[in-house]
């Protein structure tokens, strides 16, 4: 695992020593270099975990995901070039900088092996996205949205700090690997509901289940572009991991301790859903739909059903990628109109038909079209939900309607339709974009192909 | 003041705090206190003027009526034991009385009264005295006396310490006033873990006052003592910024900065020894401390008042000398990969 963890790190040298005409390239090219090296990864011979070291494992659920933050960081930096080009040599540096560590704490919060590696890499990623957004979003809601953020996601976590000190004192081992084969029943008490609820807040908050997600439509809207880019491909699956990782230790009461967060994401989902239909953000919009799509995350975990696994880590993929091309697209609109109100930059097929390519098939792998992997992951999702309750599928359903309705609406708004006079002298697309929006298509499109490597360990 | 005359009251603060930490009979610890307490004053009082005499009067009444209670305890433990060794302490009263004594010193709650108005009315190198040299005397006599507290009220007092660090800071702009409040709550942390492990309090001792120290240099070289001065630092040297960003965050308990390793070292502790209550209401609490910081570094380094360059420049009569800033800011905020290193502390 060091061969990525030290090129990574070393990306920070790397910037600060770069010549002023050289930065873009240099960090863009290592990172596409580094994200080669960890495609190895995705080869896991046996249904056990590939084991690097005492401090870092990686298994069939967390190489798709390490993949993918590498795949991103070279996506995010030549998304920020543009924005970035107007200000000193040095605030780029530091910008850059500030990307390089949040991958390094990411990296090595999707292999840590101990949990309580685990959860202080996962608090230390808090701190590069709070400077990110803090320092370089563009409205005065930032500083709410950064305290916003920083306050939801502390205040789930550190009673999941408590609560692996005490599973430590009881088990002897916090070590992932151990606990998979000394997994016993949690006895059943009222400290053991306690218990459960302080391991599982953290990632609720972070995922986020619907009466705590709050800071995410805050924190995506006022983000500069890597900082949605990165908060909804990889810091939302974080909650996603982590709640994969610990439900193996909290049986039996996840039966019936999951009831309550059963409904609040089945509910949750189609409220977020119905939310995007009435938006006039832009980047609001995309937001809330993250919501949504981490909600079928969340039923599908606590379900524990191996169908729902394979689901749960497919949708999580499907939808990092998925939205961060969105949120690329709309942060291009936002590039030449300055402004995120969607009926303000309408018709753009007329102006620049190869975006509208880009727009409709983001918006269709969004509504998760066959044979996409969206699709895999929704519906793996709804057929296990199905199997735990009939009546679910009755909310899937409408989910899956009203997603589609919010995408088209997305689709025909900003892009159909006559264009309005004042976007007639916008600049053509950048190859850099056109880049960007391949790069993320296809990964998307080739994994339709073969989409077991990113099922899961349950596949 | 005469360079001779501040070398020996400077030495006579040491030397106080060198016999309390040194001594193994209770009235030199006493004498130790007493001749602490006497040469501070003139250090409080450098400069002239009714604030700091004010600021002065209320720290001397504070410890000196501390002192006084700490030898009734004496007299008392004596009383019981006929003896003068500082060992641990014989009779309940005598402890409780002591430790109420020894919270004064501190400034933990109820006590904490004077900490933010004697530390706003001092400059700022002696607020950096008095909030971390005056510390190691009365939490070194903590130490030794530990397992003889009674640990009703050294719990209460901790997380009442915690809880008034936390809500008194939050309506602040004064920087002193800040850090006095932090430094109430960081004393509610240390004396939580007293009873269960006292090397985790010598550990938070140790950190605070390197992050403490820290905070007080950068305040020193920007000469600013409001939240509006501070954020003219970005104008004069922009570093001092992204440090005072780090520090603040170190501070308020942040992963993977230096300050989050006493506060999960005092949490792992409380909780082995099956207390998860206290440790969650800690922790929790520390989030209002982590939100004054965070507005501190709003308007300091996260965002740039808009001002034209030659409206905002301070006047700066000297260079101001920070003694050994990098060292301290790489300790305090790059410590805690070092954590297993702490078992050689057993």
């Amino acid at each position: 695992m060091l061969k990525i963890i030290i090129p990574t790190i070393m990306l920070m040298p790397l910037t600060w020593l770069s010549k002023k005409n050289m930065i873009w390239i240099n960090t863009t090219t290592y990172s596409l270099l580094i994200s080669l090296i960890s495609l190895s990864l995705l080869n896991q011979p046996s249904n056990n975990s590939l084991n690097f070291s005492l401090m870092f494992f990686s298994d069939p659920l967390s190489a798709p995901l390490l993949v993918l933050t590498t795949w991103l960081l070279p996506l995010m930096l030549m998304a920020s070039q543009h924005h970035l080009s107007k200000e000193p040599l040095i605030r780029k540096k530091l910008y850059i900088t500030m990307l390089t560590m949040l991958q390094t704490f990411l990296i090595m919060t999707f292999t840590a092996t101990e949990l309580i590696s685990f959860y202080i890499l996962f608090e230390a990623t808090l701190v590069p996205t709070l400077i990110i957004i803090t320092r370089w979003g563009n409205q005065t809601e930032r500083l709410n949205a950064g305290l916003y953020f920083l306050f939801y996601t502390l205040m789930g976590s550190l009673p999941l700090l408590i609560a692996l000190i005490s599973i430590q004192n009881l088990t002897g081992s916090l070590n992932f690997l151990l606990i998979q084969y000394w997994n016993q029943a949690l006895p059943d008490s009222w400290s053991n509901i306690f218990l459960w609820l302080a391991c599982m807040m953290a990632f609720m908050v972070k995922m986020p289940l619907y009466g705590l997600h709050l800071w995410l439509p805050k924190a995506h809207v006022e983000a500069p572009i890597a900082g949605s880019m990165v908060l909804a491909a990889i810091l939302l699956k974080l909650g996603g991991y982590g709640m994969l990782r610990i439900t193996t230790m909290l049986n039996p009461q996840t039966s019936f301790m999951a009831y309550p967060f059963l409904m609040l994401s089945l509910w949750g989902m189609i409220m977020t859903s119905s939310i995007c239909l009435r938006q006039t953000d832009l980047k609001s919009l995309i937001a809330y739909s993250s919501v949504s799509h981490m909600a079928l995350v969340i039923v599908a975990v606590l379900i524990q059903t191996p169908w729902s696994y394979m689901g749960a880590t497919a949708l999580m993929i499907a939808h990092g990628l998925t939205s961060s091309m969105l949120f690329c697209l709309a942060n291009s609109n936002y590039e030449r109109t300055h402004s995120r109100t969607m009926i303000l930059a309408r018709g753009l097929q007329t102006l620049l038909p190869l975006m509208a390519a880009w727009w409709l098939l983001a918006s269709l792998t969004n509504l998760a079209l066959p044979p996409s992997i969206n699709l895999i992951g929704e519906l793996f999702v709804v057929m296990s939900s199905f199997s735990w309750s009939n009546i679910t599928i009755i909310l899937m359903g409408a989910n899956i309607t009203i997603t589609a309705l919010y995408s088209l609406y997305m689709l025909i708004t900003t892009q159909r339709g006559k264009y309005t006079h004042h976007i007639n002298s916008i600049k053509p697309s950048f190859t850099r974009e056109n880049a960007l929006m391949a790069l993320h298509m296809t990964p998307l499109l080739l994994l339709s192909l073969n989409p077991k490597i990113i099922l899961g360990f349950t596949y | 003041m005469n360079p001779l005359i501040f070398t020996t009251i400077l030495m006579t603060v040491l030397l106080g705090t060198m016999i309390v930490m040194m001594s193994s009979h209770w009235l030199m610890i006493w004498i130790g206190f007493e001749m602490n307490l006497l040469a501070i004053i003139p250090i409080l009082m450098k400069k002239y003027n009714p604030r700091t005499m004010e600021a002065s009067t209320k720290y001397f009444l504070t410890q000196a009526t501390a002192s006084m209670l700490l030898m009734m305890a004496i007299i008392i433990n004596l009383m019981h034991s006929g003896q003068w060794t500082i060992t641990k302490v014989f009779n309940p009263t005598a402890s409780i009385i002591m430790t109420s004594a020894l919270a004064m010193k501190l400034g933990l709650t109820p006590f904490h009264f004077w900490v933010p108005e004697v530390t706003q009315g001092i400059s700022l190198t002696s607020g950096l005295i008095l909030l971390t040299w005056q510390k190691l005397a009365p939490m070194s006599i903590l130490y030794q006396i530990s397992p003889s507290i009674n640990l009703n009220i050294l719990l209460t007092m901790a997380v009442l310490s915690i809880l008034v660090g936390g809500w008194g800071g939050l309506n602040q702009t004064q920087l002193r006033k800040i850090m006095a409040y932090s430094s109430i709550a960081h004393m509610g942390w240390m004396t939580a873990v007293l009873a269960y492990n006292p090397t985790l309090t010598m550990l938070n001792m140790l950190i605070y006052i390197m992050m403490t120290l820290t905070m007080f240099m950068l305040f020193i070289h920007s000469s600013s003592t409001t939240t509006l001065s501070l954020s003219h630092t970005w104008n004069k040297t922009p570093l001092t910024t992204t440090l005072i960003l780090i520090t603040l965050l170190s501070m308020g308990g942040l992963p993977p900065l230096s300050g989050f390793m006493p506060k999960w070292m005092i949490i792992q502790e409380l909780t082995k020894n099956s207390s998860i209550i206290l440790p969650t209401l800690m922790a929790i609490m520390a989030l209002l401390n982590l939100y004054f910081y965070m507005r501190l570094t709003y308007s300091t380094s996260l965002t740039m008042f808009p001002s034209t360059n030659n409206m905002k420049m301070k006047w700066q009569f000297e260079t101001k000398r920070i003694t050994l800033l990098p060292p301290l800011i790489v300790m305090s905020s790059l410590l805690l990969p070092l954590t297993p290193m702490l078992s050689i502390l057993d």
